[in-house]
């Protein structure tokens, strides 16, 4: 049989392919469909709940304005929306390696973490789009901000990038399970993690700045990124650094995950 | 033949944690360096021609599943070489895995919410089969099984043995040259387990393909195994085809009377007729077993004796079963 070098065009096909499916007989359980979309409807609703009695307490954070941080806020639900549509398989990892049932994704001639992560997409994770796009527009609008065909290709870039750093942190968590029994803390911590990247890095202490900044990479999340489209009169280095950074980061989380399922022996049979 | 698989002098090592008792004793492993060493796989040689069907026996934790994962390429041998399709499978993962199959039993690889025919045409993509190919598969799967019945049902609403049946579809659907099977009929009931027996039998003669398969279940070898591999505690105790095992064996047959007598005055009486012979003499409440080994004297000549002195109600004779040459094997090796 001739077989073709399977290149990124194959991958997105079956990509296409595979989702299509999934979505197809996912909608056929309709209860479930319906009931999932709620509950993240709801969890976004208390989000932003949670958000606006902050405010009226508040109506400044270390001079981040209300509308800043709604941009912030809107900026970080759309970057971690790639990671909860296209990684939600990283949650079922840790039980699959424990029972020994991950050897049956091992025997595809196709890359190993993309079949993985390919059998999940949570769908409900575009609704979570739509509410953070719909929060960036909204804030953009009132911080008058000019639209410019160079500030919606920053904030697409900028977006990417953001994303390319929750991926990568939530890749390197679920990844542990390869070495380590107990994993689910770790991941849990990455995903608690998050809730901190909705405000700007400068309201926490030296400590937590510099943990944030330098070693969880939770303030690439949404307040270096988002620096570049709010505040471009002074934006640092770090910013316009992280897009490198950012492929950089996703780069060796993916080594860490293929790295940890060569290690894999299969136990129990 | 042309080969297919070779093993040479395959030793897999496991390095495993001593654990310690108690809260204590875990605290301490968290900073233990105390390992020590399982060898799952000993010193295996065997090679294996292309169209063959070998079954791999042997009890729990033998080295069976072991051995068809380094095969597969998951696990990478500690020392030995291996070859499968000429390429070294661990080394060539994405490469080996487009000409192998695989069916881990219980676990299935196909997409547990799609219909059975959308995850084949996912398939069909993945391993690029080409139209003509996968159009010839299933016609042959058509006239194989009864394919309306599941092509259009999703997994996860299938029965264990539907299940069963469309891994094994899924496996030999890219016309693979090596197809591993890992306990194919495990759980199934007597109709389920002949209908997949058939299958790959079918299968393996319609395609040529080589099939290694990992079994408890007797009725699998005696359906599909021409060859045997014996492994227990991680060597290989007995490879050979299966007809030499049981004419290794075969010789034996046990002789099986009930008599009118007192059975004490038959088995005494026997006892003394053949005491230079090879043959066991025992008995329960109602029969009296004689285990002959017709190489030194024929059923036929013990039965005479029995008849020269004694009348007999009712006899059995019984051939030694695949099961109970395993069971010997087990105990008391070749």
């Amino acid at each position: 049989m001739d077989v073709k070098k399977r290149g990124i065009a194959f991958y997105f096909k079956i990509y296409f392919k595979i989702i299509t499916q999934d979505i197809k007989s996912r909608m056929s359980y309709r209860a479930d469909f319906v009931i999932s979309t709620l509950g993240m409807i709801a969890t976004n609703i208390v989000g932003f709940a949670a958000f606006w009695l902050m405010f009226s307490k508040f109506p400044n954070i270390n001079g981040w304005g209300y509308y800043e941080m709604l941009f912030l806020y809107g900026f970080s639900l759309i970057s971690i929306t790639p990671t909860q549509c296209l990684l939600d398989n990283n949650w079922n990892l840790r039980r699959y390696v424990f029972d020994g049932d991950f050897v049956k994704y091992c025997f595809r001639p196709i890359n190993l973490f993309f079949y993985y992560e390919s059998e999940v997409f949570d769908i409900k994770g575009l609704g979570q789009l739509a509410f953070g796009i719909g929060t960036i527009c909204y804030s953009w609008h009132h911080l008058a901000i000019p639209v410019t065909f160079m500030a919606i290709v920053k904030l697409v870039v900028f977006l990417s990038t953001a994303s390319l750093f929750m991926m990568a942190m939530q890749n390197a968590a679920a990844a542990t399970c390869f070495w380590i029994e107990n994993s689910f803390y770790i991941l849990d911590l990455s995903l608690k993690l998050k809730d901190y990247a909705k405000y700007p890095v400068t309201i926490y202490n030296t400590v937590f700045r510099f943990l944030f900044t330098f070693l969880l990479p939770v303030a690439f999340i949404a307040y270096y990124p988002s620096l570049v489209i709010l505040r471009p009169d002074e934006v640092p280095i770090l910013s316009w650094l992280s897009p490198v950074i950012g492929v950089l980061f996703f780069y060796l989380s993916y080594k860490m995950w293929m790295r940890g399922a060569s290690r894999y022996d299969g136990s129990g049979s | 033949m042309e080969k297919m698989i070779e093993l040479k002098n395959i030793t897999k090592e496991f390095k495993v944690l001593n654990r310690r008792e108690g809260l204590k004793g875990s605290f301490q492993d968290l900073f233990s360096r105390d390992y020590k060493i399982i060898r799952a796989v000993d010193d295996i040689s065997l090679s294996v021609g292309q169209g063959e069907i070998v079954g791999f026996l042997g009890p729990n934790g033998a080295g069976k599943s072991t051995t068809i994962k380094m095969m597969t390429g998951v696990l990478e041998p500690t020392s030995g070489e291996l070859m499968v399709n000429g390429r070294i499978p661990y080394k060539n993962r994405t490469a080996n895995s487009q000409e192998i199959g695989v069916v881990f039993g219980q676990r299935s690889q196909l997409w547990w919410a799609l219909p059975l025919i959308e995850s084949f045409k996912l398939l069909k993509d993945i391993y690029q089969i080409p139209q003509k190919d996968y159009d010839d598969m299933m016609e042959l799967y058509g006239g194989l099984v009864n394919f309306e019945e599941i092509l259009h049902k999703p997994v996860r609403q299938m029965s264990l043995g539907q299940r069963t049946l469309s891994d094994i579809l899924a496996a030999f659907l890219h016309n693979p040259k090596v197809v591993f099977l890992d306990e194919p009929t495990i759980g199934l009931d007597v109709a389920m387990k002949s209908k997949i027996r058939e299958l790959i039998l079918e299968l393996n003669k319609q395609k040529n393909t080589t099939v290694i398969l990992t079994t408890h279940d007797m009725g699998d070898v005696d359906a599909l195994c021409e060859r045997i591999v014996i492994i227990d505690k991680g060597k290989m105790l007995y490879d050979n085809d299966i007809r030499h095992l049981r004419q290794f064996f075969g010789s034996y047959r046990t002789l099986k009377i009930r008599p009118n007598e007192d059975m004490d005055v038959v088995e005494e009486h026997l006892e003394k007729e053949l005491a230079r012979m090879d043959v066991r003499i025992s008995h329960d409440e109602e029969w009296i077993s004689i285990l002959i080994n017709e190489e030194q004297i024929k059923v036929l000549n013990v039965l005479k004796k029995v008849q020269e002195k004694h009348e007999i109600r009712d006899m059995q004779l019984e051939e030694i079963s695949t099961e109970d040459v395993i069971k010997k094997i087990y105990r008391e090796g070749v």
